[in-house]
């Protein structure tokens, strides 16, 4: 039976828990390294494949602005997320992280809290500098629209970071498969090639990794569209968000069950 | 004097030959030369692919194997003092009796040349996998205009290992220096279509005339066409290692001096 004093205690997790975590876990965090991964990379990428379109011919300047701000979202959620689980073992905090009491799904949710809003800071900024930059026409309202769909990418992709995090506890080097998680989602995701251009298998995996829905939502509302007609794209991107979190626990579980038969709790 | 540069030069095959074998055998530096390049060179060429383009763009190919040949220099010789520092190795080569410089020209030697494997990998993913077979007239000149953009990147990488050489987190700026030099080299993105403020910028840059000469060898240009861009890019270069090479020496006798061989 859940009691108000279990569901106070998995909140004080999520949020309190969390917050701990990124501070402790996330080591982009230092002035210099999180200004230049998280909010000038992304910008200039964006810039990069706008020149590039622009000179091919390929979509208009919002097509990339767009996408660019989209995939922006995964900088921190992809790569922290998998930091809020792998560096546990780096740190070697792991063991004791297992032996706590308190609920899985909460404790593991927790972590992906900061990244979900890190994420949306750096598609805010991302988005707005490259409007401003490039002087795309978005009418403000539809820049606000935009904002539920960077949320879902953000979502998404900090539950590919759980995962991917997860399946680092068995990894030598996790942050390989993080870079390129990463290329992956630049490739298959549309935001800076149209989706029609690429071959069927690369739209398929598109359709079953993050960032796909949420740029055709973000693209949608961009271009006046009603949200409500973003919303099966949103809905999409959220599943994807639902089943890798859910990926991402029954794996941190199974692992901690292999653990505590093996005896040996960050050690395999 | 004779004896000091064979000396150098000995030490410098044999410290190249060191770092290109480690840098080689990390799973995670072969994955950014590697996979990173093959990536964009895949996306590049769907881009052209929607934009109905005619033709195959080797030039595709060819671009992407100089973005990661960049990446690979931007890597690991804007980091080279702090991965040192990491390793603990630093103080060892300040103490040695070579300049440090020498030791820092091994590293970013061996980026630009671990770089090369970008360049090999996005020729032959465009040529198996999308047809897209460069247009040489004379293998011999590309062969050529790549290694002269090898020693212009390492000279390059010189001027970044210097400059980056005082900074905490040096990885931090390197890592925003990949896609302003792809922009403004003319790598994938013709530099005609930049704005007219960036053009100049453009010009001054060694990596812009070393990507010009590839792209030409590439294209099947002729020596003429190729070698003047390739040797305004190694004379740019040049500029670069000079001071380059006075800031490490700099560095290196204020380390000395506050006894901080860490040089933090």
């Amino acid at each position: 039976m859940i009691t108000r004093a279990k569901v106070r205690q998995g909140a004080r997790v999520i949020v309190i828990g969390g917050a701990i975590s990124y501070r402790a876990l996330f080591t982009w965090t230092a002035p210099a390294m999180f200004v230049s991964s998280l909010f000038v990379v992304p910008v200039l990428q964006l810039l990069f494949f706008t020149h590039l379109g622009r000179q091919l011919g390929v979509a208009d300047d919002r097509f990339f602005v767009i996408g660019g701000a989209v995939l922006s979202a995964g900088f921190p959620c992809v790569f922290g997320g998998t930091m809020a689980v792998a560096n546990e073992r780096a740190y070697g905090t792991l063991g004791a992280v297992l032996l706590t009491p308190g609920g899985r799904v909460a404790l593991w949710a927790g972590r992906m809290v900061p990244y979900v809003l890190n994420g949306l800071i750096v598609a805010v900024f991302t988005l707005v500098t490259g409007v401003l930059i490039l002087r795309v026409r978005i009418a403000p309202a539809d820049l606000l629209m935009i904002v539920p769909t960077l949320v879902t990418a953000a979502a998404s992709c900090s539950a590919l970071g759980l995962a991917l995090g997860a399946i680092g506890l068995m990894a030598r080097d996790v942050f390989m498969v993080s870079n390129l998680a990463m290329t992956v989602l630049l490739l298959v995701s549309g935001a800076d090639v149209p989706r029609s251009a690429l071959p069927g298998w690369m739209r398929a995996v598109g359709e079953v990794t993050p960032v796909t829905h949420a740029v055709v939502a973000a693209r949608a509302v961009a271009g006046g569209a009603p949200l409500a007609d973003a919303l099966p794209a949103l809905a999409g991107e959220a599943a994807i968000a639902v089943v890798l979190a859910t990926a991402a626990v029954v794996l941190l579980r199974w692992f901690e069950h292999g653990s505590r038969r093996r005896g040996a709790l960050d050690a395999h | 004097m004779r004896g000091d540069l064979r000396r150098v030069l000995r030490l410098t095959v044999v410290g190249v030959r060191h770092h290109v074998l480690c840098m080689s055998t990390s799973p995670m530096i072969l994955v950014f030369t590697l996979v990173t390049p093959l990536a964009y060179a895949t996306l590049a060429f769907y881009l052209f692919r929607a934009a109905d383009r005619p033709g195959t763009p080797a030039q595709v190919a060819v671009g992407a194997g100089l973005m990661g040949m960049w990446e690979s220099v931007v890597s690991r010789a804007g980091g080279a003092v702090q991965t040192q520092r990491w390793l603990g190795t630093l103080e060892t080569l300040v103490m040695a009796p070579m300049p440090l410089a020498v030791s820092l020209a091994h590293i970013t030697l061996a980026a630009a040349i671990v770089g090369t494997y970008s360049m090999g990998a996005t020729l032959a993913w465009g040529m198996l996998v999308f047809g897209m077979a460069p247009a040489f007239t004379d293998p011999a000149l590309f062969v050529l205009a790549v290694a002269g953009c090898v020693v212009s990147l390492g000279m390059i990488g010189m001027l970044l290992a210097s400059t980056l050489v005082l900074l905490r987190n040096a990885n931090a700026v390197a890592n925003t220096l990949d896609y302003p030099i792809y922009l403004l080299s003319g790598v994938l993105v013709p530099i005609t279509v930049l704005p007219g403020w960036m053009q100049p910028i453009s010009a001054v840059l060694p990596t812009t005339w070393a990507a010009r000469a590839v792209h030409l060898a590439a294209g099947g240009g002729g020596p003429g066409e190729v070698l003047v861009p390739m040797g305004i890019g190694l004379a740019l270069s040049l500029g670069c290692l000079l001071p380059a090479v006075r800031m490490i020496a700099w560095v290196e006798r204020r380390s000395r001096t506050a006894a901080t061989l860490a040089l933090t």
